[in-house]
Formats: C-alpha cells, structure tokens, sequence
C-alpha cells in the first residue's frame, strides 16, 4: 500500500464517521473507501439499506469525545475505549442487566439505594451537597378507590435542589398544591419530570402505594 | 318444533346479552363510581364495545376477566392499577394498548368539576 491511497483512506475515514449512521461497525473501512470514490451517490444509495433499530444496542455505533468510532452499545462484547474513558453510554447501560422496575424501566432510585452509581452532587467542585431531606409526604389520592401517595423528599432531594421545584411548581406547603392525575399526564406538577426526564407514569402503584382506611370506602 | 327451538334461541340471546348470539353491543358507559370520579375531575368512562369487538374475541375478557351480565362486574381504577379488568396485563397495562394513565381516552369530562 503505497503513501497516497493510505491518504486517501484516511480522508474515506474520516467521512464515514460524519456519515456514521449509514454504517455497520464491521464494514467501515471497505464501506468508507467505496464511498470515497463515488461520493454523493453512493452514501444516498447505501442509507436505506443499513437501517438501525434503536432498540438494538449492538446496531448503534458510539463515537467518543473525538468523534472516532468508541464500539457498539451491545454489553456481550468487550468494553470499548469509550467505556473504559467515560463510562457506559445510557443506550448500553439500560441492557447491561441493571435492576428493572415490572415495566422493565431502569430503577435509578434502585440504583442509588444500592450503591451501583453515586453521581457528582454538582458540576461546580466549590458547591457543598445538602443532604437529602427525609420527609415523606403522603398526597391523598382525590378518587375514593385510588390508593394515597407517598411522596418521597429524600429520593427528590437526592438529585434535585429544593428550588427546582418550590414553590414554582409545588407551593410548599401540605394540601396547597390542586394536583390532577390529568393535569400531571398533560405535564403539570409531577408530570414537569415524569414521563420526560424521570421515570414515566406507566407504573400507577409506584407512587399510589399507601392504601386508604377501609373506613373511607364506601 | 323447531319454530320453538329457534324461539328458545332467540330468548336465551335476549336473555344473555352480550354472547356471541347477540353481537351488536354499542359503547358502555361505567358511570358506577360516578361520585369519586368527580373527586378526581373526571367524568364516566364510555366503553367502546364494538372496537374491542373487532379487536378481539369475546373469550379473551369473557367471563374471565369481566362477567357478561352489565354492572356485575366490580370495577375501580385501584383495581385497574393492580393488574386486573382493564389493566390486566396484556391489556392496558402492557405495550399493546394504550397505558392507564392515558385518564382522557376513557374518561370523558375531564377536568370538569
């Protein structure tokens, strides 16, 4: 191989990683060489036929902080460069045999009570951590057969300051706050985190978990 | 007899409704916990029989998960929620149709008072 084609390799490489998501892992090189050649064509050509399903780690190719192909999201193989560096991509996490809820839903709170994770408290190193707030807040359930809620401070504050949520979302204060189940599904109070950011409302009983005094059915 | 029998068929179809014989059976409004469903700022739910119809066979609910015979059924969103009637778990509480928390595709006014 003389020094112009390793070249013009190189160069084919580099565009395939711009192009990355019409590729397999496997076939870079060949695939990036062949691309080169025949260039616009040829990439418009080759996208529908390599189709990725998110749902399959090992179909998606990771780049890391340099944009250089770090490996593949599927857990059976060995760990990439990105791995190694930065940790698991959230792609490769969720199938890495982490502790699910019923729904199959990664269980990050799980993950904290057993110390699998222990996430920085900030990005700024001068900040000091509050510890979590141990209080848990049980919201009646406005329906006669829904059973209460049982809000817990402690796994909010966790992760969370208390002015992301007071008193612009939740006026702290018991009993202030007209909370819906519709209104959450549409996106207010709980539902401004689940469902987009923290876990979905899928599982109705992981919050609706304290049931009502048998008195109060009727 | 056989006018008879068929009489007979015809009364244990008018007898029983909502068995294979008597198909035909419209929306369904559930509107027994109508007083907690106000609570909550909802309204009755309107069951879509004749969708569920085409979707499925009367055994896949009948008389398993709901018994034929209208209002005989107990029904509640808690037990929704622990997995039986409508959120059995390959119904409303799996991938194949929508999730419970979905409130407005069964209940109607919501957000009314």
């Amino acid at each position: 191989m003389n020094a112009s084609s390793f070249r013009k390799l190189k160069v084919a490489l580099l565009c395939s990683l711009v192009a990355v998501i019409g590729y397999t892992f496997a076939g870079t090189v060949a695939d990036a060489a062949q691309t080169k050649r025949q260039q616009p064509p040829a990439s418009g050509k080759e996208t529908p036929q390599q189709q990725i399903d998110p749902n399959d780690p090992s179909s998606v190719i990771y780049l890391d902080s340099a944009g250089k192909p770090a490996g593949i999201g599927d857990p059976n193989k060995p760990a990439s460069e990105a791995s190694r560096r930065h940790g698991w991509h959230p792609q490769a996490l969720s199938a890495a045999g982490l502790p699910k809820d019923r729904y199959g839903l990664v269980d990050w709170a799980k993950l904290v009570r057993q110390n699998i994770i222990s996430p920085k408290h900030s990005l700024d190193p001068g900040e000091e951590e509050a510890p979590p707030l141990k209080m848990d807040v049980v919201i009646p359930a406005k329906g006669d057969f829904v059973d209460d809620v049982i809000y817990p401070h402690e796994m909010h504050t966790y992760w969370l300051k208390s002015d992301v949520c007071h008193p612009q979302i939740f006026v702290p204060a018991r009993g202030a706050n007209e909370m819906t189940m519709v209104g959450i599904v549409k996106g207010d109070w709980c539902g401004r985190c689940h469902g987009k950011v923290a876990f979905p409302l899928t599982d109705c009983t992981k919050c609706h978990s304290a049931p009502k005094n048998k008195a109060s059915k009727k | 007899m056989r006018p008879g029998l068929i009489s007979f068929v015809a009364a244990l179809a008018m007898a029983l409704p909502g068995t294979g014989l008597a198909a035909a059976v419209g929306d369904i409004v559930l509107d027994s916990r109508s007083v907690s469903m106000g609570k909550a700022g909802v309204g009755p739910v309107v069951y879509p029989h004749a969708l569920h119809e085409k979707l499925y066979k009367c055994a896949a609910c009948h008389p398993k998960i709901f018994k034929e015979k209208a209002g005989a059924t107990e029904m509640s969103m808690k037990l929704n929620m622990d997995g039986k009637l409508c959120g059995s778990p390959n119904c409303h509480n799996s991938e194949k149709a929508f999730p419970l928390y979905n409130c407005v595709k069964c209940h109607t006014k919501a957000g009314a008072k």
